[in-house]
């Protein structure tokens, strides 16, 4: 089992095991898939330099839509606009993230300087809202049903065993968060 | 939003107040509340992006937590956006509106 965050005069550390290497992993490297842009980058050099990205659309799928929301509420071309303006380097700025965060999980222990934890913990948080948006996760009481849920060898199906992934994500995050406030704390 | 499960995070002393917007200050970040993200990540997000105080991050995160939505940030519009998209890559839910919109 993955020991807690702590944070320590040389950073922030931590520690997986090798099959919660492999899971983190997998799930950070199908989030990267899914953020990918599905079209090349413009072919006018200025726009791709800044990011622009006049084919961009509002995401059919629920869980994408989560990553990349709409800036503006109740005005469906304002959004649009600004997604076409700024969606695809968020999308990178994500892969970043997740792409940092899945090297940095294969060193044993993990030792994380502030910048790299925060990545981290951006990417954890960006794998825990695929994962809500799959288990249907809507209201604060749908969250509090599935804390219950914390032994694998109540993982009957599918729904049970991404609860349970969902659930240490929560944990690793909240650990990683509480060494990151400390070592702030403690720089002040 | 959702506490977490390796500590406890009990932050229920302060009361929420008044929102964030300034006259002067024309376009405004406004923060949703989600069942996903956890009280704990909001308040460090607050608290390394805008630089705000441990006391000032939980009282925006509870306000966010507590009435749905906050007024976290105020300014041009520029900044606002700069600041919605900077929510984003954080994974919170945030928009931005001109100042007394809602």
């Amino acid at each position: 089992m993955a020991k807690p965050f702590k944070s320590t005069r040389r950073g922030i550390t931590g520690h997986f095991e090798p099959g919660e290497v492999r899971l983190l992993g997998s799930l950070f490297s199908d989030i990267i898939t899914m953020l990918e842009p599905d079209t090349a980058p413009s072919t006018d050099p200025l726009a791709a330099m800044v990011g622009v990205d006049a084919e961009a659309v509002r995401p059919g799928d629920s869980a994408l839509q989560r990553l990349l929301p709409d800036a503006v509420r109740d005005d469906d071309a304002e959004a649009l606009e600004f997604r076409r303006l700024t969606e695809r380097s968020l999308r990178e700025q994500k892969i970043g993230a997740l792409r940092s965060s899945a090297l940095l999980i294969e060193n044993n222990p993990v030792t994380l300087n502030p910048e790299q934890g925060r990545l981290m913990v951006q990417a954890f948080n960006d794998v825990r809202l695929v994962l809500a948006d799959r288990l249907g996760i809507e209201t604060d009481e749908d969250a509090a049903r599935l804390h219950g849920i914390d032994d694998f060898a109540d993982a009957e199906d599918v729904e049970a065993y991404l609860a349970l992934v969902y659930n240490f994500l929560t944990w690793l995050q909240e650990s990683l968060l509480q060494a990151l406030l400390s070592s702030t704390r403690t720089a002040r | 939003m959702t506490l977490g499960t390796a500590t406890d995070t009990r932050v229920r002393d302060e009361a929420s107040t008044r929102s964030e917007a300034g006259l002067d200050q024309p376009w405004v970040v406004v923060v949703w509340n989600d069942p996903v993200n956890l009280m704990t990540y909001v308040s460090y997000v607050f608290q390394t992006y805008f630089g705000y105080s441990e006391s000032k991050a939980r009282k925006l995160m509870l306000e966010v937590h507590e009435q749905g939505r906050s007024a976290v940030a105020t300014g041009s519009r520029e900044k606002a956006e700069r600041d919605t998209v900077a929510m984003h890559s954080f994974g919170l839910w945030a928009t931005f509106e001109k100042a007394g919109s809602e």
